[in-house]
């Protein structure tokens, strides 16, 4: 019998999954949601196995995108899923501050993702913990013979000591089954479809120290390139990246704005092709589109932007974010 | 309980092909295990501290890995041994290739360009690996090595800036990869990987 080519089986996982939560967690269980398609497709999956056992827990961090934990929560709770935030932007600015390593910045923010968790477990008595961990956040983390890429929030981001079990029932998945499970878990299409974005947040996406002014203009930054991108894929001019994104960088440049001299930060435009996170190449962005994106970062972001770049790295050599 | 069944037994039987992948340490050894259960082989992935005498597959797979070939090749565990010791066809890629180079008799050190990312292969002689595809593929590199000298290989494929990009061995089931074949980016990269799964039933 040669080799011959295999569907991931969406259904069977399920079951699987469901099973081996229901046979695992005992009691109330508390999951980690972002909102993205990782942390979603968990929560749902979990709920199916303990039902109102469950408990989501949205960490506002301050390095979150535009509107983006007003919009998480509606979507969530529109899935019947319950939902706590938690407002902690200011014990993360605290953490962050002085901070510019990127390797201690992502650990930094996994040891303060956990203690927020570890406080609400308490509080609702749970023994067990979910996580949306996905393939690539154990490998790029490394250990063992493995080198390490960059240290993952939810894996070498965690601090050694933890009060509770920790639960993955997307350990062995790429994002593009993820979407598939998703998919087959009936959550909306702009869930299952939405591009990724880093545990972290805006925080990995600030180099150099992420303090709350940075995290203003890389989110304004962000928000341009994705709404312009978005804007011309629904006008047909491209196809939608995997992934799209804006990156502040820790120098500044030399512009001219009505005549005047301005000393402002640089923005880069990420935007890459992939299937699963593990290599990218950079996508071929229409000049038109990438000028529009660029006028419109520049203008809106006056004086603390004065050029926009574009990235043409693929991965390898580049990763995908900065840090 | 050991209920080991040969080599030989196992090709008469209408099973999936199965390939464990021994990890080197890669990136992307995970994803050598996916595309192999998508082209319908039964893998796993493997320490490649596992002594040879508990390996019960058809064919195996050297994944690559971050150890250099020049100064760390103890943290290769013991490839050597399955080189020495395996029945059935082995597939070594980056690191793996140049480990099994080196063992043949060649020679693997650092690169003068390395390569990372994109690049052009050309295919010089079909064999096995490269059966009913393109001659020229845009693949996926990262190697800060590169073999020298593939002593008893025939050469199969050359990009720019590396020579030997692929090669089997004259006499032994030996095939070796620089690039990445199990990289989405890489066209063909399933291909190829079936076409060495196929190498077992063909024997």
């Amino acid at each position: 019998m040669l080799a011959c080519d295999v569907v991931f089986n969406a259904p069977k996982f399920i079951e699987d999954a469901v099973k081996d939560l229901a046979g695992k967690i005992r009691g109330v269980a508390v999951i980690g949601v972002s909102g993205g398609v990782d942390s979603t497709t968990a929560a749902i999956l979990v709920g199916r196995a303990i039902g109102d056992n469950l408990r989501c827990v949205l960490v506002d961090t301050g390095y979150m995108r535009k509107n983006e934990i007003e919009n998480n929560q509606t979507l969530l709770k529109k899935l019947g899923l319950k939902v706590i935030v938690v407002d902690a932007k200011e014990r993360f600015h605290d953490k962050l501050k002085g901070v510019t390593d990127p390797e201690e910045k992502r650990k930094a923010i996994g040891e303060l993702f956990i203690r927020v968790f570890e406080e609400v477990a308490k509080r609702e008595k749970a023994k067990f913990f979910v996580q949306g961990t996905i393939a690539p956040d154990w490998i790029e983390s490394g250990g063992g013979l493995r080198d390490k890429i960059k240290s993952h929030h939810n894996v070498g981001g965690l601090p050694e000591k933890i009060a509770f079990e920790i639960v993955e029932p997307l350990r062995d998945l790429y994002k593009d089954e993820v979407r598939i499970v998703g998919k087959e878990l009936n959550l909306p299409p702009e869930l299952y479809e939405r591009q990724p974005f880093p545990g972290p947040g805006l925080a990995v996406r600030i180099l150099g120290e992420a303090t709350p002014d940075n995290a203003r203009i890389v989110r304004e930054a962000c928000a341009i390139a994705e709404e312009e991108i978005e804007k011309a894929v629904a006008n047909g001019e491209m196809s939608k990246p995997w992934q799209y994104f804006a990156v502040l960088l820790p120098c500044k440049t030399v512009g001219v704005h009505g005549d005047v001299r301005i000393y402002g930060n640089v923005i880069a435009v990420r935007a890459v092709e992939s299937l699963d996170g593990m290599s990218a190449a950079y996508s071929k962005i229409p000049h038109t589109v990438l000028e529009r994106i660029s006028v419109r970062i520049t203008n809106t972001l006056k004086d603390d932007v004065s050029r926009v770049v574009y990235d043409v790295t693929n991965k390898p050599p580049g990763t995908i974010e900065y840090e | 309980m050991t209920s080991r069944i040969s080599h030989r037994e196992r090709l008469n039987m209408s099973n999936p092909v199965k390939i464990h992948v021994i990890d080197n340490g890669g990136q992307w050894t995970h994803r050598i295990w996916r595309v192999l259960k998508e082209i319908g082989c039964d893998s796993k992935i493997i320490p490649n501290t596992t002594p040879p005498n508990e390996i019960d597959a058809d064919a195996l797979v050297l994944s690559g890995g971050a150890p250099r070939i020049a100064w760390e090749s103890p943290k290769l565990g013991k490839c050597i041994d399955y080189l020495k010791n395996f029945e059935g066809p082995i597939l070594g890629i980056c690191v793996g290739f140049q480990l099994m180079a080196v063992y043949c008799g060649g020679k693997a050190g650092p690169s003068e360009v390395p390569e990372y990312g994109l690049a052009k292969l050309r295919v010089v002689e079909e064999d096995d690996l490269f059966k009913g595809l393109p001659k020229e593929l845009l693949v996926w590199e990262s190697h800060n090595d590169e073999i020298k000298v593939a002593k008893d290989f025939t050469i199969l494929a050359v990009s720019d800036n590396c020579s030997i990009q692929a090669g089997k061995h004259q006499e032994k089931p030996y095939y070796g990869i620089q690039f990445h074949p199990e990289v989405n980016n890489t066209e063909h990269g399933a291909e190829i990987l079936r076409n060495f799964a196929n190498t077992v039933k063909a024997k």
